[in-house]
């Protein structure tokens, strides 16, 4: 019985950290940046959701189409208005833009979660779920909630594989991650295709964060934790690669649930940690990355 | 007398590819020694050999004796060999003095303060090579002939018994030139052993001892200047067996301009890649620049293209391209194919020809590929694989059809022949005298390979140090500007 | 000289500094005491970036060792405060040696991020072993520095001023070029015959044991050790931001912005809650527009 929970719950936390994980990965194998602000983008769009379908009264639809209309929107400004200007900047030497971007995506997101934490307190909430109620598998109580995140989740990441192998612009987005100035000699036009890998991100970030405020509940609280994981599972898988980031995914969602149902919630975080320092020694490109 | 350096069946390896193979050179003390080869054949590779930079797979390095070959750069530093890169490479933030007594301080975590004779050892080096008078300045207020000089004055710091030059004259003025050419020919009085690396005879010729050609990773001949550049090989691989020159069916109008460049002039930092340069380009012409590698072919085409910023004016089919982003520009029809290539390695051959029909109605971008396919039938075989599967040919036709596929009006290739074998040479002349014969596509080839640039030209220009030198009809090339080429 | 003008203004502004507990309150002493920590851990953590270019993402890592060993060694063994230091000062050493020694085999992100990793597991394995560390809440320490806030902020400015001679003294030495030689270009670096892992090696270790033994003096501050005041990413994260807003490669200038960070924190404290989002705000746009630092743009003011 507690094998099929852990097997069950794994299987959705997995597949939740598995959608969180996919646009940081993307958006650091399209522009090459890692975006420290991911947290606060996913717990925008819960909190957005919430704050819609409850004080709005808009209902659990419109919450949760406001939060990730929310989730899209930062995502762009934090491309222009964060990443953009460092990039492009003239002051600051090719070498440290990538220390200025992760030092001003990381500023930014706690911005963003000092505002939540100040407009709406850091108390955590729960998304009024999509479709609420309890179903039994194979004796194991499930919340539809949860079944619905695992399903939710692997439809838009199917989407997104879709989108990317299956269409003119997936392959455009495919190529920029691989050689963005052979874009440019074809006559695309790169800001462009960056501003809408940002607002892909954010859609899927956004649905993230929203199936999580649902699942779980967040608090502004949990921005650091919901990068730090994000950040680990794109490692492990490999960074830049997206089938590695799925695995990852799994494996620290399996991890994590085994650790926290044999030996309690409190180390629940140590192995996927020890697993990380090995990999990185072993393997530092992860598990599928490319050299 | 020993030699200072000798090296012996040095062999390096990258993958599959066989960059430097079973080379051999020695160098005495107060000798000079030029190796040339044209961009590719491995002569900066076997400098970075000696060095410890890279790792040989076989073969023995000797300084003054010594077995150095496989250890770290530092090491074989000390036992005696200093390296003057090409591309300067100061600290910036670090005046001119500090910089030279950087290479004067010893290897050790404990010695806090330089002691009293490194400063003054520094001085001493710094009016060496002239560069006194700007000893507090720092490297980025300085003029790229003194970059070179603090170069050459970090790597004679620690008086080395061999002293490796990459490119001594690259991007300098005659005077310049002169200049360090003396400073050069003191390290000879001085009895260090100095390996000259270069593109050709000419830059080395009047200061080495000897010279030694290699091509594809290979020695070819060795002796004076004068034996090499009569050497049968040196002269296939420079300047091709005999110069020749087709024909067009139907002459271009060249009153029909496409492109016009006039005094577009290129920086970088203080380095002056681009020197008030002119040209014309008439609709449906083949024109070829050709000249060495740092030349500034490259840097021209790019400016064109606005892939890097630039002075002067490009007009094109009437109407400036002022302002215009590269993305632009390729859209309204100016398409190069660089050097590096550029294709996206990890997708499919016929991905890669999709992206550049991508701004094509369907309709057009399917007739454009079945044309392309013909053209290029070993595309057609390849179409599922993974571009940066295919050969080095295979991928510079594939670089030519993607850009094809974009319908370019003009057309720029940068050094197409780079690292490719003869054979590959062939086919890549059979399809491009096909555009030239069947189509009314405008070129602009930019080559070192003047074998292979002069069939296809309508028109030559020659680049040298960042300008052209020799404008004229391909027939004229090889009596009046030929000579410069070995 | 200018050599000679900045070192005037530098000791004038520290003699000001010393006369200080002459004329402010207890709580504006206390809060400087606690700035002057936080800059010796980011005049460490530049050393590392600014002169050996690696970018070390957990200085909390070596902050952390270096306080927990005082802390756990004053508790159960009662040693005297200066040996919990020193040890603690070459614990931080010993554990900088191994984080680095394989890391610095990796290039580019991933030093970054093991020595992020570090902090994680760090921090977990106090939390872990909560019986012997206090775990989140902390552990008391039977000894502190001094009970009076003044003796407290000199012994603090004392600290900060001869770690910054040292370190400032070392980025400008003969073996400060060196590194910055290994940092900006290690091709060449090792071309001019410089070992460049043994330099970066012992950059790690000095950074190690200033990060170490002021992450020992500040417990001993404060009477107490937890995982919030020395392990937390959040306080590797304001030693980052500080170092960068004060002003990368200067030594002196990540200092200033350490106790820049300090203490707008603390005048921004009647906003509340939205005093972080200020600081972060006036660092962002910083990095942004200034992005030499507050000593970067005085020094590029001057030179123009």
């Amino acid at each position: 019985m507690k094998l099929l929970q852990i097997l069950i719950d794994g299987f959705a936390i997995s597949s939740l950290y598995g959608l969180g994980a996919i646009g940081f990965t993307l958006i650091f194998g399209v522009s090459g940046v890692l975006n420290l602000s991911h947290g606060s983008i996913m717990v925008t769009a819960a909190i957005a959701a919430w704050v819609i379908a409850g004080d709005l009264g808009l209902g659990p639809y419109g919450g949760a189409a406001g939060g990730v209309a929310m989730a899209v929107a930062l995502s762009l400004l934090t491309y222009m208005l964060v990443v953009r200007p460092i990039q492009t900047s003239s002051r600051i030497a090719r070498e440290e833009k990538e220390i200025f971007v992760l030092t001003g995506t990381l500023l930014w997101g706690i911005m963003i979660q000092e505002a939540i934490a100040y407009l709406f307190t850091s108390n955590p909430k729960t998304v009024r779920p999509l479709i609420p109620g309890v179903i039994e598998i194979l004796g194991v109580r499930t919340p539809m909630q949860e079944i619905l995140t695992a399903v939710i989740s692997w439809v838009v990441i199917g989407l997104l594989w879709l989108l990317v192998n299956r269409t003119k612009a997936g392959k455009v987005l495919l190529a920029a991650s691989i050689n963005p100035r052979g874009l440019t000699l074809l006559g695309f036009e790169l800001p462009q295709i960056y501003f809408w890998v940002w607002a892909l991100y954010g859609l899927l970030a956004g649905i993230a964060g929203l199936l999580l405020g649902a699942f779980l509940g967040v608090s502004s609280d949990n921005v650091g934790q919901l990068t730090a994981s994000a950040f680990s599972i794109v490692v492990l898988g490999g960074l830049g690669s997206v089938t590695g980031s799925l695995i990852g995914a799994y494996v620290v969602g399996y991890l994590e649930t085994i650790t926290a149902y044999s030996g309690g919630p409190s180390i629940r975080t140590i192995p996927v940690l020890l697993l990380l320092v090995l990999v990185v020694y072993i393997r530092p490109q992860g598990l599928l990355g490319r050299r | 007398m020993t030699n200072l350096l000798e090296v012996s069946n040095l062999t390096k390896r990258f993958g599959g590819l066989v960059a430097v193979k079973d080379m051999h050179l020695s160098i005495a003390g107060g000798e000079i020694l030029g190796l040339i080869g044209p961009n590719g054949s491995g002569k900066s590779t076997v400098m970075k050999l000696i060095m410890g930079i890279e790792r040989p797979n076989a073969g023995s390095v000797k300084i003054d004796g010594e077995e150095v070959a496989g250890l770290p750069s530092h090491q074989i530093a000390r036992k005696g060999v200093g390296i003057v890169f090409q591309h300067s490479r100061p600290l910036h933030r670090q005046t001119v003095l500090e910089n030279i007594k950087l290479a004067l301080l010893p290897d050790s975590l404990l010695q806090l303060f330089a002691a009293a004779h490194i400063e003054e050892r520094a001085h001493e080096i710094a009016r060496r090579v002239h560069l006194h008078h700007v000893i507090n300045r720092l490297p980025g207020t300085l003029p790229f002939a003194d970059l070179r000089r603090l170069e050459l004055a970090r790597a004679i710091a620690r008086n080395p018994k061999v002293v490796l030059v990459d490119e001594p004259f690259a991007g300098l003025t005659a005077p310049e030139v002169a200049d360090f050419s003396n400073l050069i020919a003191s390290f000879r009085k001085d009895g260090h052993a100095v390996l000259l690396v270069d593109h050709n005879v000419r830059g080395v010729a009047n200061l080495s001892d000897r010279v030694l050609a290699m091509y594809l990773g290979e020695f070819i001949t060795e002796g004076s200047a004068d034996h090499v550049m009569r050497n049968e090989t040196v002269r296939r691989v420079y300047l091709g067996g005999a110069l020749q020159h087709h024909d067009r069916a139907t002459p271009v109008n060249t009153a029909d301009e496409l492109l016009r460049v006039e005094n577009l002039s290129v920086f970088y930092g203080k380095a002056q890649a681009l020197d008030d340069v002119s040209l014309t380009v008439a609709k449906g012409e083949f024109v070829s620049v050709v000249g060495l590698n740092g030349a500034g072919k490259t840097t021209l085409f790019n400016a064109i293209s606005a892939l890097v910023p630039s002075t002067g004016v490009v007009a094109f089919d009437g109407g400036g391209l002022d302002g215009r982003s590269a993305g632009q520009i390729a859209r309204a029809g100016i398409v190069q194919c660089p050097e590096s290539r550029e294709l996206f390695g990890d997708m499919s051959v016929r991905e890669n020809l999709d992206l550049g029909g991508h701004h094509l109605p369907d309709e057009e971008a399917k007739k454009q590929l079945d044309w392309l396919l013909d053209l290029f039938p070993i595309l057609k075989s390849r179409a599922g694989q993974a571009a940066r599967t295919l050969s080095g040919g295979e991928q510079q036709m594939l670089t030519i059809a993607r850009a094809l596929m974009m319908k370019p009006r003009l057309l720029i290739l940068d050094e197409p022949t780079l690292g490719l074998a003869p054979v590959i040479l062939e086919q890549l002349s059979k399809a491009l005298e096909v555009l030239r014969q069947t189509t009314d596509i405008t070129v602009l080839l930019g080559e070192q390979n003047v074998t292979f640039a002069l069939p296809h030209a309508d028109r030559v220009y020659v680049l040298e140090h960042g300008r052209f030198i020799w404008e004229g009809p391909p027939e004229r090339f090889a009596t009046e500007a030929g000579a410069q080429f070995l | 000289m200018t050599n000679r003008k900045s070192f005037a203004a530098i000791a004038a502004v520290l003699f000001a500094l010393a006369l200080l507990p002459f004329g402010v309150s207890g709580y504006v002493l206390g809060l400087l005491t606690l700035g002057f920590y936080t800059a010796v851990f980011a005049m460490s953590w530049d050393l590392l970036f600014g002169f050996a270019g690696e970018v070390n993402f957990g200085p909390s890592f070596l902050i952390g060792i270096g306080a927990y060993t005082a802390a756990l060694l004053n508790h159960y063994e009662h040693w005297p405060i200066w040996a919990c230091v020193v040890t603690g000062g070459a614990a931080s050493i010993v554990a900088g040696l191994v984080l680095a020694v394989p890391a610095l085999r990796l290039s580019g992100p991933y030093f970054g991020l093991v020595t992020l990793v570090a902090v994680l597991m760090l921090q977990n394995i106090i939390v872990l072993f909560a019986g012997i560390t206090g775990g989140e809440i902390g552990l008391d320490l039977p000894d502190v520095l001094s009970i009076d806030d003044s003796n407290n902020y000199w012994i603090a400015l004392t600290f900060m001023g001869i770690s910054g001679a040292i370190l400032f003294g070392l980025s400008r030495s003969a073996v400060g070029l060196i590194l910055q030689a290994s940092g900006q270009d290690a091709m060449q670096a090792a071309a001019l015959g410089f070992n460049v892992t043994k330099h970066k090696l012992a950059a790690f270790c000095i950074s190690a044991l200033f990060s170490g033994l002021s992450g020992a003096m500040l417990i001993f501050y404060e009477g107490t050790v937890s995982v919030g005041t020395v392990v937390d990413i959040a306080v590797g994260v304001q030693v980052i931001i500080a170092a960068v807003l004060g002003g990368r490669r200067t030594i002196l200038g990540a200092a200033l912005g350490a106790i820049f960070l300090i203490g707008a924190g603390e005048l921004l404290r009647p906003l509340g809650e939205a005093s972080t989002f200020v600081v972060s705000a006036i660092a962002l746009v910083t990095i942004l527009f200034v992005p030499g630092g507050f000593l970067g743009a005085l020094l590029h003011g001057e030179k123009r």
